[in-house]
């Protein structure tokens, strides 16, 4: 069996402190930049006016009757039904009654959905931008250097992940370049931004890529570019066509079965 | 801290809020006052945890019951360090304290005028609006408070606690229809609460004893909604005592009963053997629990003492007549 023999570069031991450990703590000083930047832009949840609440709720309210209707009696239930659905129809619920019969504003030209924009948009930069400064800056001073020996064999197929920036062939795979030690600390250090600063930190942004592909499902149902009238008289329809079923109909018996003294 | 702290304060027995209140001074010295979320030395603490503002709020509540404001006051002050001045929580927190440390109706009155001009400038603040509510109900003004609360309910209709109050104010004012309206809208909403069930049980009786029109029907759907209660929750004292009383009635009145009832909609009246049945379970369990909760037996304690007090005297009454 042929040995392979083991490639051997001759660093300067200097490289691991000028490169390594500078590039790993601006990370995490990034990092925690970050979330310090993110803390102080959030803005406080806005606060919703009556109506709105109304709104919402009043539609939840018919929700739960769908759901718990067996609860109350059918008299009870039937003057409810007869009520929220009336009330539904002619949209005595709605936040502004005159814009019933109007189509969904432009969610572009609300200004209550532009905020929400404008909150992603400030998160976005928070990571956008000093992503480019430490790319920039490793690209400027560090690029090309060979930096530390990974421990342990690595296939081929890992060149290109972890050599990025050295264009040599022969060069063994576990050498690892400066840019790629980059690449491995955006991934890396979610842990050690669990340590430093909570679990529900905001340096990471792994999380914010995660928020951006499945934002809040609970915005969805009252979100912008939804007309609420709709919305309404979907429910009526649903109410209206519930079969009612009385949990106490005899309830007396089923007791008597269940019970043992 | 104590994590006895987490939980709401409202229904401690007089002791254990005591003993709480006793320990805020403890408490308050070992939790740091300030956290401040922006300074250097947030790296190194302990992150701060929701749980520590719950225990604020909570020790704050027992100190006040226990008439300690002077460790109330220092709670509302990190609260309000915390939070800053326009949380609308700390808002409604701010005006108990006030209520609590009142002299006179004057001063409540005052504090009740400051509630107002909070609410005309945003009529969105749910708390102080239920503050608002309560202290209009200490100062004795219950149509008042039954008018802010429709506007209450109106607003947010999916509210459970607001609807209860609704519905015990209904009731202190013999309203009992309107009274089982709002727990039946409570009951939307906590389907599966038992509690509810045996609540809306008791107003039906109350309202069976106190009317004539319909006090079958409404004694009908008591007895079921006890039933219901126990069948959600077994060996419940409330369930099984309402049920005692709900079935002694129904043997009373029975013979009234019995005729068919004319073209409504409700259910058919109850059997009359299922009834007995039911009367002879009940009587039991009271019996059992009395017996096995004064016995200190495991697994049967925690009910609360004054309702076993009163099933025991049910019993007793019970026995009486059967003696006499």
């Amino acid at each position: 069996m042929a040995q392979i023999p083991i490639q051997t570069i001759h660093r300067d031991p200097q490289l691991f402190y000028w490169i390594l450990i500078p590039i790993t703590v601006v990370m995490i000083l990034t990092g925690i930049l970050r979330h310090y930047a993110t803390v102080l832009m959030a803005a406080m949840p806005k606060k919703q006016e009556l109506p709105a609440i109304r709104e919402q709720r009043s539609l939840l309210r018919g929700v739960n009757l769908r759901m718990n209707s067996h609860n109350i009696s059918p008299a009870a239930f039937q003057a409810r039904k007869d009520y929220l659905v009336n009330a539904y129809e002619n949209g005595a619920f709605l936040k502004e009654p005159e814009k019933k019969g109007q189509a969904a504003p432009n969610p572009m030209t609300d200004p209550a959905a532009m905020e929400g924009m404008m909150g992603m948009m400030k998160g976005n930069m928070t990571m956008i931008i000093p992503q480019t400064l430490i790319m920039g800056w490793i690209n400027a001073f560090f690029s090309g250097f060979v930096i530390i020996r990974l421990p342990f064999p690595l296939t081929i197929k890992f060149k290109s992940m972890l050599q990025a920036g050295v264009a040599t062939r022969d060069m063994d795979p576990q050498w690892m370049s400066s840019i790629s030690w980059y690449v491995l600390c955006i991934f890396g250090l979610q842990s050690v931004f669990n340590y430093l600063l909570g679990s529900d930190n905001a340096a990471s942004q792994m999380q914010q890529q995660m928020g951006q592909m499945a934002p809040g499902a609970g915005a969805q149902m009252f979100g912008p570019g939804v007309d609420p009238h709709k919305q309404f008289r979907g429910e009526a329809e649903n109410i209206a066509v519930v079969a009612h079923h009385y949990t106490l109909d005899g309830v007396e018996k089923r007791l008597l079965q269940s019970v043992k003294v | 801290m104590s994590s006895s702290l987490l939980h709401p304060p409202s229904h401690l027995s007089p002791a254990v809020a005591l003993e709480l209140s006793q320990s805020a001074p403890a408490v308050l010295r070992n939790v740091p006052s300030t956290n401040g979320t922006y300074s250097i030395s947030s790296l190194w603490t302990a992150a701060e945890t929701p749980e520590l503002w719950i225990t604020y709020e909570h020790l704050m509540l027992s100190c006040l019951r226990t008439g300690d404001e002077e460790s109330a006051h220092l709670c509302l002050k990190r609260l309000t360090q915390r939070f800053g001045d326009d949380n609308t929580r700390l808002m409604a927190l701010r005006g108990l304290f006030q209520e609590a440390v009142a002299k006179d109706d004057a001063a409540l009155k005052q504090v009740l005028d400051e509630y107002e001009s909070i609410l005309t400038d945003d009529p969105s603040n749910i708390p102080v609006a239920k503050r608002r509510i309560a202290l209009l109900q200490s100062l004795n003004k219950p149509t008042e408070a039954i008018t802010a609360l429709t506007k209450l309910v109106d607003a947010s209709p999916t509210d459970a606690e607001a609807w209860a109050e609704l519905s015990d104010l209904y009731v202190s004012q013999g309203m009992y229809p309107q009274g089982i309206f709002a727990l039946e809208e409570v009951l939307l909403i906590t389907a599966n609460a038992w509690n509810m069930h045996a609540r809306l049980g008791e107003v039906l009786y109350m309202a069976a004893t106190a009317n004539d029109s319909g006090s079958e029907k409404y004694l009908a759907e008591s007895f079921r909604r006890f039933c219901r209660s126990i069948e959600l929750c077994d060996d419940y004292l409330r369930g099984y005592y309402g049920l005692k009383l709900a079935t002694d009635r129904l043997i009373e009145t029975a013979p009234q009963a019995s005729r068919p009832s004319k073209g409504d909609t409700g259910l058919p009246p109850p059997e009359i053997e299922t009834v007995k049945r039911l009367n002879e379970v009940a009587t039991a369990k009271l019996s059992e629990i009395v017996r096995k909760s004064a016995g200190g037996e495991a697994g049967w304690q925690g009910y609360d003492e004054a309702e076993v007090i009163a099933a025991k005297e049910l019993l007793n009454r019970d026995a009486a007549n059967i003696t006499r």
